[in-house]
């Protein structure tokens, strides 16, 4: 055996051990996760990002945050999703603007060899790995629960709904889950409903017209963060507050105000940094090869009141750090 | 001795194989596991450290920020003495909050809570206060100096919910009143943003508690809210300050100077592990990857370098002892120098040995042809003196023509005996020398016995050693003819060999006695016991050393019947001489 052979031989570990350093330090060996809102701008997007970014930091993992200007925006938030395969994400964080339209795109995704989590609302497709949020039905029972407790001495409840005619499941859920609630008080009947816009001018107008159109309205209801907003300035607007017990969903500062003030009675609270915080969670631990089971996660709702409004616990929840 | 050197081939390779093999895999698995050990525990070390220093440095931040909250309540308690009207401090304040973006208000409450000002970055109060969380009569009243709330949303502006910490104090102020609480709100958003971003490990972070364990402040609150996690605050309670490992998990602990608040580091141990695991699994495939590459070659190395050679040694030993003198050693190419050294020396040795082997058969056929040609010379004193008796004895007679006859024959006899010549001589000569001693010893047997000779005329040209039919004639008068009572007959017969044309038959006969098979093959070895003469066996060996095995004599006998006693010789012409 000549002295170059051996050399070789000698050589051939040394080289795979540098290529293996140099793999190794390539890109930190963090797992790439895309977060794909509905929306950006709301107070729940942004607790949404927070536990994002929370968990990001737990599970040791880049993530990016990013969504559509406008909430019915399916094409662009399609877009994105394609742009993050085509980027060499390892797992996709979906919150689906439309329930069927993104469908084709995701299934793609998803045959490319990208995970993808649906958190807040869901996607028609069982290549989905999991879904979590808020178990919609069951915030709709509470809301229903709300209008009820909050008029239990009352003869008859006359409940008018303000809802939202976007094609997400999250409205129809919750005014299904209401519904079902209310069918089993007896002295509660739902007097009228109404559709508005995504957006407080619309949901205003249209709670008014509702208010004004059926003066026996004592309980009005809005179906999202807007609708909530459109409830709440209807019974400013025509000095119902007190008379006329406004319930909504989710919650902002105006919402919040509303409760000091008395337009608003009860809010019904998600936990948006929990669903942002365990969809990256789960979809890390998916990405790691972990079991994190499939179907749906659900993240509780709080019914925030006048009475329990600074609690220690719901400031946490309800007041951001920014 | 095959056997054994089988063994030895095996017990070798294998020995190699075996210490290299062990060698390398026990010096790979004790370095693995004393790098394992050290790195995971320097690992664990390092994460300790890391964590401590994380902790102190949040803790110092903090301390830090505290101090100067402190300091600035201070000086506005002192500005708020200086100041003569309500109004004169409402507009300090404002520019107060304007350059310190962190203060967000400044209240001065009555003893019961009672906003007697409040003025803020700008914002108008609220109309309405449903709830003021900024004051805490109880927190306020049972402070020494100064009291520290917890965290809380501030909820007296317009459109706004900031979270504010509020440090407060107890004083007495010519404008305010006396026993008057002068509270500042401090944005929260700073400690809060700073401790968000604290990372301890790879995916450890900070907390804050307040003494008896509460969370002030974590960073996932609203996960610790909804049940999806939660810290063990009682047991994080029950530890002093310092780094605790517990179950997987590095606790780092430290309390604030105004020992109000302690701030808590969590990180994981079993981060380091699958951190660890996978450099470590790295680090076992590379090292032997590396001991079982540096083995082969080892082992190639060695192989090529001692095996191959030993092996080949080996065979080239055996194959000279099977065939010493075909044998023709190759070796070389040995690198090792031992071995070269065994290989040259083995080569050295073997043509030493051959050499030495080729003289020592040369000098025993010298040895033997000098020592028959002594013999050959040699008369036998009791015939020499037997014949001059009988010489002597005719003479006394008268029976000259006799004596003359004897005589003569006696000096033909000694003329090719003690002939210094050419030790082969023509078979016509060789018979001539036979004819000589059988007239002699016919004289001295008078009538005991004939003889005739019958040869092929053709061959009597041809040579053969001289003094080789005498002793056979001599030994058929002792042994056979003498002992009998009737007049024995010799014959001796020349002619060619039937089986092969190129030998020549000499065949002395006589119907003497006869011997038995012992006795026969007793004459071939052994040395004539008299002195004198050539006896069988030395004409037999003579033969052998001059033609070769093939060659000899063959006796063929029976008691009472006679012997014939056949000397092989082959053809050999007179000009072919000089090459034997």
């Amino acid at each position: 055996m000549n002295f170059k052979k051996i050399l070789s031989f000698l050589l051939c570990p040394v080289l795979i051990f540098s290529l293996c350093a140099c793999r190794g330090s390539d890109d930190d060996g963090k797992k790439r996760i895309a977060v794909i809102a509905k929306a950006v701008n709301s107070d729940f997007w942004h607790n949404v990002k927070n536990g994002v970014y929370s968990a990001a930091t737990e599970y040791n993992v880049s993530v990016t945050f990013e969504g559509p200007e406008n909430e019915e925006d399916y094409a662009a938030q399609n877009l994105m999703i394609e742009n993050a395969v085509k980027d060499g994400v390892d797992a996709i964080v979906l919150s689906a603007i439309d329930y069927n339209k993104s469908v084709e795109t995701v299934n793609s995704a998803v045959r490319a060899g990208v995970k993808v989590i649906t958190i807040d609302s869901g996607l028609n497709s069982d290549m989905v790995s999991l879904f979590i949020g808020t178990d919609n039905i069951e915030a709709g029972k509470a809301a229903g629960k709300a209008a009820a407790d909050g008029f239990a001495n009352e003869a008859q409840i006359n409940i008018g709904l303000v809802n939202y005619n976007a094609d997400t499941d999250n409205g129809n859920q919750r005014e299904q889950g209401f519904r079902e609630y209310i069918s089993g008080v007896p002295n509660a009947r739902i007097v009228g409903s109404i559709t508005a816009d995504s957006n407080s001018e619309s949901a205003t107008k249209s709670a008014v017209k509702l208010l004004t159109d059926n003066p026996e309205i004592n309980v009005l209801v809005g179906f999202n963060e807007w609708m909530t907003l459109g409830v709440g300035n209807a019974i400013k607007e025509l000095s119902l507050s007190g008379k006329v017990l406004g319930i909504g969903f989710d919650t902002n500062v105006i919402s919040v105000e509303m409760i000091e003030t008395g337009e608003m009675d009860a809010l019904i609270v998600q936990n948006p940094f929990a669903i942002g915080y365990l969809g990256v969670k789960n979809a890390a631990e998916l990405i790691s090869g972990e079991n994190i089971g499939s179907g749906e996660l659900y993240t509780d709702v709080t019914v925030v009141t006048k009475e329990n409004l600074f609690d220690p616990d719901i400031q946490k929840m309800l007041f951001r750090f920014d | 001795m095959k056997k054994r050197g089988r063994r030895f081939s095996f017990s070798l390779s294998a020995l190699n194989l075996l210490s290299v093999i062990t060698a390398s895999v026990a010096a790979a698995a004790v370095c693995i596991a004393v790098f394992a050990s050290v790195y995971s525990r320097s690992l664990l070390r390092d994460a300790q450290v890391n964590s401590e220093q994380s902790v102190s440095q949040t803790l110092a931040a903090i301390n830090n920020y505290l101090d100067s909250m402190r300091e600035r309540l201070i000086t506005i308690g002192e500005t708020a003495k200086k100041c003569e009207t309500a109004q004169e401090f409402d507009t300090k304040i404002s520019a107060l909050t304007q350059i310190q973006s962190d203060i967000y208000a400044v209240a001065v409450y009555s003893n019961n809570g009672d906003i007697i000002s409040c003025t803020g970055s700008g914002n108008t109060i609220k109309n309405y206060i449903y709830k003021n969380l900024s004051f805490d009569k109880t927190l306020f009243e049972s402070a020494k100096d100064f009291a520290l709330s917890s965290p809380h949303v501030q909820t007296l502006f317009d459109g706004e919910y900031p979270w504010v910490v509020t440090l407060a104090f107890k004083t007495d102020n010519p404008v305010f009143g006396n026993g008057v609480y002068i509270a500042i709100d401090f944005r929260f958003s700073q400690i809060a943003k700073f401790i968000d971003g604290v990372g301890v490990g790879r995916h450890g972070y900070c907390f804050i508690t307040d003494k008896s364990g509460n969370i002030v402040y974590h960073p996932q609150q609203q996960v610790l809210f909804s049940g999806l996690k939660a810290e063990n605050t009682d047991y994080i309670s029950s530890l002093g300050d310092g780094v605790h490992t517990e179950k997987g998990v590095i606790y780092t602990l430290n309390t604030t100077s105004d020992g109000l608040w302690r701030v808590v580091g969590i990180s994981f141990t079993d981060e380091l592990a699958v951190e660890g695991r996978t450099q470590i699994i790295m680090s076992i495939a590379i090292s032997f990857f590396c001991c079982a590459a540096v083995a082969l070659i080892v082992l190639l190395v060695y192989q090529k370098q001692v095996n191959v050679p030993v092996r080949s040694l080996m065979r080239a030993m055996k194959a000279f002892e099977r065939n010493t003198d075909e044998f023709k050693f190759s070796g070389g190419g040995e690198t090792v120098k031992e071995l070269k050294v065994l290989s040259d020396s083995f080569e050295h040795m073997t043509v030493r040995i051959k050499e030495l082997m080729e003289r020592v058969r040369r000098e025993e056929t010298e040895l033997r042809k000098t020592e028959l040609r002594a013999l050959q010379a040699q008369i036998n004193p009791h015939f020499l003196y037997n014949t001059l008796d009988s010489i002597q004895w005719m003479c006394e007679q008268g029976k000259t023509e006799e004596a003359s006859k004897m005589t003569l024959a006696l000096a033909k006899l000694f003329r090719i005996s003690i002939s210094r010549g050419h030790e082969l001589i023509t078979i016509k000569d060789e018979l001539k020398h036979a004819e000589s001693y059988l007239i002699i010893q016919s004289f001295r047997y008078r009538n005991r016995f004939t003889y005739s000779f019958d040869t092929d005329k053709s061959l009597e040209n041809y040579l053969c050693n001289k003094i080789t039919v005498q002793p056979l004639i001599e030994n058929a008068i002792y042994h056979g003819i003498g002992g009998m009572a009737d007049v024995g007959e010799i014959k001796i017969t020349v002619k060619q060999a039937d089986d092969c044309e190129n030998d020549i038959l000499i065949i002395v006969e006589d119907n003497g006695v006869g011997m038995t098979e012992e006795q026969c093959s007793k004459i071939l070895k052994k040395e004539r016991s008299d002195s004198g003469g050539i006896g069988v066996k030395n004409v037999n060996d003579r033969l052998k050393i001059y033609f070769g095995e093939k060659y000899g004599i063959s006796i063929k006998s029976e008691l009472d019947v006679g012997t014939a006693v056949t000397v092989r010789i082959p053809k050999i012409e007179q000009e072919a001489e000089n090459e034997l």
